[in-house]
Parts: C-alpha cells; structure tokens; sequence
C-alpha cells in the first residue's frame, strides 16, 4: 500500500512540476495567435499626413510587415527607430506599415515629425482592424507572405534581430 | 466639408466579420434588448490586456472597442454564436471567458469528475478494508498466543 501511494504520489507530484515548469518557462504577454498561416484579413485604411487610401489587398505580391502601434505605448518609442532603419535598409523589396488605433491623427502626426518616418502610418479609427488582427496591446507585428498569408507575428518592442529574423520569414 | 468627410470615411475598410462567420443569422436587435444582450455577450469575452476580467467589466480600451464591435455585430442581425466564432477567429479561444468542450479543453469538464469518482472509490475501498481489518484482529492475537516463545515472553513480563 505505502509503495502504490510512493509511485502514485511520486507521479502526480512530476506531472504538476513538469506543467509549472513547461508554464512557468512561457511568456506570459506571448499569446498564440489563430491567425498565423491564414489569410491576412483585408483592410483599406487612410494614412495619416497625405490621407491616401491603403488597400492591403493591392499590396498582394509583396511581402508586409504591418506593426500596431500608438503614441501612448511606452515600448513603441523603443521600437520605432528599428523600424524605420530597417524599412530604409531593406528598402522597396518589403512593404512596411503601421496601423495606430486608439489615437488621434494630430497625436500621430506630431510623433511622426519628432521620430520620422520611413513607411505609411494607418488610423484605424474605432480600432476594428485591430481586434480583426486579435491585438491586445501594442506594439505587435504581422509578417505577411506574398501570397497574402500570415507568416508570423510578434508581442512586444522589436529588436534589429527579431525584426530581421521575422523579415527574412515572408522573403522565402 | 461634411459630404467630403462622409465620402472619405466611405473609402475606410474594415475587416468585415461575414468574411470570417458569414452573413448574420439573426434579426438585428435594438433599444434597450440591444444594451442588455451586448452587456451578456461582452461577460463570455475576455479582455486581452486585463487579468481574468471580462470585456463587459473592463475600463480598458481595447475591451471598449470589443464591446463597441458587439454591439455593432448584434445591431447588424449577428447571433450571439457568430460573435463569438468572430472572436475566437481574431484571438483564438483564448478570448472565450468559459472553455469549450472541444479538443484539450475537454479535460477542464472531465478531470474534476473523474477525481471525484477515483476519490470516492478510495475512500470507500479505505472504509471497507478498515471494517474488515478489527475482525482480523482477535484472530491474530488467537494466533500470537499460540506461539509458545511468546507465551513465555509475556510470562516473564507479567512476574515483573
């Protein structure tokens, strides 16, 4: 009876370690998302400044990389200034966009001309585009593949590395 | 000014939710109904950027907006189910405040009853084996007094 008990207790007690250890070892901000490998829903958007009409469809053939953002968000002046340098670097052969919600175009504009700029910066006004991407804080990216498809997404300020390493995803 | 306003909000596309859950289902609700049944469909939401609270009860923005969508989703005719297909579609079950019985999930609803009925079989295995147990007793004691070295033990001890 003591040894059943000694086994039984012994592998209960593994099993709960084990999925505190697999739970405890995970980022909690970072969330799987459903989307990755399905189509990037579609959006037409007004970039801020010049008010031109972004259609993500038209981009089809290219690959994207749209970011989430806005002024309030502590980690997007972090990460900004990567985006930029490598929207510069790696130049035309990678759209980049970024899509601000629960912000104000004058908020936007006035970041935009203290930060710079490099690639079109999307309002999405009553923030219907971000939840159909299923963001809950920003920043977050999406990878898009030329064919339209999700490749990748990433929680959080991106780094040179993690930006290129998810770059180099959708140029495959 | 305002016709030009209008025609350039005309030109914003949102993702629309029939592209993922199809047309809506139901009849459109209204008024006070409207209130209520987004009130209802915002508490089996979780609001992503809150600890375990619900999109009904969040202050946060992002938890608005959901809410703002719900309602929209339901004015427009969408069932309850579709609302909720179009947010798991965006943010994966994780976003459905009560799991569903489906694939892993299944064993939130099955373990609890299944360690309740290993639980009761024993104690109740445990409570019949401790009836049995007191009547082995005199038989074993009948059995040590048979045995002369212990006979003579407890002699010895007694004289002392």
């Amino acid at each position: 009876m003591n040894r059943t008990v000694l086994i039984v207790g012994s592998a209960i007690t593994l099993a709960l370690v084990a999925i505190l250890f697999v739970g405890l070892g995970k980022d909690p901000q970072a969330i799987d998302s459903p989307l990755v490998g399905r189509q990037a829903p579609p959006f037409t958007l007004k970039a801020v400044g010049n008010g031109q009409d972004i259609d993500l469809q038209a981009l089809r053939g290219k690959p994207i990389v749209v970011n989430f953002w806005a002024t309030w968000c502590g980690p997007c002046y972090q990460e900004h200034p990567v985006l930029v340098q490598n929207a510069r670097e790696i130049g035309p052969q990678v759209q980049f966009l970024g899509v601000v919600f629960n912000d104000t175009a004058g908020n936007i504009q006035s970041f935009l001309q203290q930060h710079g700029s490099a690639y079109p910066t999307l309002l999405d006004d009553e923030g219907k585009t971000a939840i159909a991407y299923g963001v809950g804080g920003v920043p977050e990216t999406f990878f898009i593949d030329r064919k339209g498809t999700i490749v990748a997404k990433f929680v959080g300020p991106l780094s040179d590395d993690t930006l290129q390493a998810n770059v180099a995803k959708v140029l495959q | 000014m305002i016709t030009f306003l209008l025609l350039a909000l005309l030109q914003v596309k949102v993702p629309d939710p029939s592209q993922f859950v199809g047309p809506p289902k139901g009849a459109p609700v209204a008024g006070a109904a409207l209130e209520q049944r987004t009130y209802e469909i915002a508490s089996l939401l979780r609001c992503p950027v809150c600890q375990g609270m619900s999109v009904a009860d969040s202050p946060s923005t992002v938890a608005q907006d959901m809410k703002a969508q719900v309602h929209d989703l339901l004015a427009r005719g969408y069932t309850q189910e579709q609302i909720l297909g179009y947010f798991e579609h965006s943010y994966g079950q994780f976003v459905l405040l009560k799991p569903k019985f489906r694939g892993v999930n299944t064993l939130v609803w099955i373990l609890p009853i299944f360690v309740l009925v290993v639980g009761a079989v024993v104690v109740i295995g445990t409570a019949r084996r401790l009836e049995k147990e007191p009547a082995e007793q005199p038989e074993a004691q009948a059995a040590a007094s048979d045995d002369p070295y212990l006979a003579r033990v407890r002699e010895l001890m007694e004289k002392q």
